[in-house]
């Protein structure tokens, strides 16, 4: 007998009920040396204490990364990752940055064509020829 | 080698100023500096409402239409900018008695298991159940993942056996309609190559759009219409 896995009960959805945010973590590299971290440097002093302080929810990490251009990354739930390198950057233009991290769900990039996506069955079922009263020829 | 370096020692003793000392330079005529005033940026709470924009709203209205009055007092020639705060919608808010029809159906229809909306966001229809996703095509301005939005324009509310269809829209008492922000997301880069007949140059057009996705977190009917 071939040993079954158990199969998915529900499905998650968030917001339905709770909403948790994806992103679950940002790491935050710079170097002390470098001019590419230039900007990256003055974000971390002027607007990152802010930005963390609205975001209790998120996990702050911030670490030099000697000789290297600086990096922010997010860390999603469903345990992807996206790294964005801010070389050379503003301190505002680094804060969309870190934002786009914030906003997005984790996920590839894909090019959806339908605007809602659904798991509900039909709520008026499926149309059938051979039931109801039928049509008059 | 030797003449450049010498030069350079000499240019270094007697320092070369460009420019006379400050005081011997010609009075620059200051412009006349204008005064230009901003209207303030509202971002909706946290947990925004539909009442509590509204609230916000109106006073920043209020608010902006003082200072433009204020402005015009004090420079009536100049022509005022337009402000850049989004316009209160035109809703579907009629204050009448429900029909005799309704008021008999509606009940039934919210006494079905499952329902349906088609709600209008910017005139374009999205037929949503409870739990469902929803894509827009564009990046709703303001908004953060977690706020609240109250859906209040829909075209028609159904179950398995009834359709409530509005005309165009149906009355916003009727329902409870809410959405929540989950975050946005872009598209894969979409790159276009424009390319000219007999011409090697090659163009390419790069583009990616960011769409707001909101998930249906509320829909409720109301079944008891009778204070109404």
């Amino acid at each position: 007998m071939t040993i079954r896995a158990l199969t998915q009960v529900s499905t998650g959805r968030n917001g339905v009920g709770a909403f948790v945010l994806q992103c679950k973590k940002l790491e935050f590299h710079y170097c002390d040396w470098a001019g590419s971290s230039k900007g990256m440097n003055i974000f971390i002093k002027t607007l990152l204490p802010k930005f963390a302080a609205e975001h209790p929810q998120i996990e702050f990490n911030v670490s030099p990364r000697p000789a290297k251009h600086p990096v922010v990354t997010g860390h999603y739930i469903n345990g992807r990752q996206k790294p964005i390198c801010v070389r050379n950057l503003e301190p505002t233009a680094i804060l969309q940055k870190v934002k786009l991290l914030r906003d997005a769900s984790g996920e590839k990039l894909k090019r959806v064509h339908k605007p809602v996506t659904s798991i509900n069955p039909s709520v008026r079922g499926v149309w059938s020829p051979y039931h109801g009263n039928g049509m008059a020829v | 080698m030797s003449r450049a370096l010498l030069r350079s020692v000499l240019e270094l003793r007697t320092p070369v100023t460009r420019l006379p000392p400050s005081f011997l330079l010609p009075m620059r005529s200051t412009p006349a500096r204008f005064f230009n005033q901003t209207t303030q940026i509202i971002e909706p709470a946290q947990t925004a409402d539909a009442d509590a924009i509204h609230a916000t709203l109106t006073a920043a209205r209020q608010q902006l239409a003082k200072q433009q009055q204020q402005q015009q007092q004090q420079q009536p020639q100049s022509t005022p900018k337009k402000p850049r705060l989004p316009t209160e919608p035109s809703l579907p808010t009629p204050t009448g008695p429900v029909s005799e029809s309704v008021r008999t159906l509606l009940p039934i229809l919210a006494a079905q298991p499952g329902h349906y909306i088609t709600i209008h966001i910017h005139g374009q229809p999205y037929l949503v159940t409870e739990g469902d996703s929803v894509r827009l095509p564009f990046k709703m301005p303001g908004v953060e993942p977690g706020d609240v939005l109250r859906l209040d324009c829909a075209a028609a509310i159904g179950s398995r056996d009834f359709t409530l269809q509005g005309a165009p829209y149906v009355d916003g008492r009727l329902f409870e309609c809410r959405a929540i922000v989950t975050g946005t997301e872009a598209e894969p880069m979409r790159v276009l190559i424009k390319k000219k007949r007999r011409c090697r140059r090659k163009t390419h057009i790069r583009s990616k759009h960011k769409y707001t996705i909101m998930r249906i977190s509320e829909l409720k009917i109301r079944s008891d219409v009778s204070d109404l």
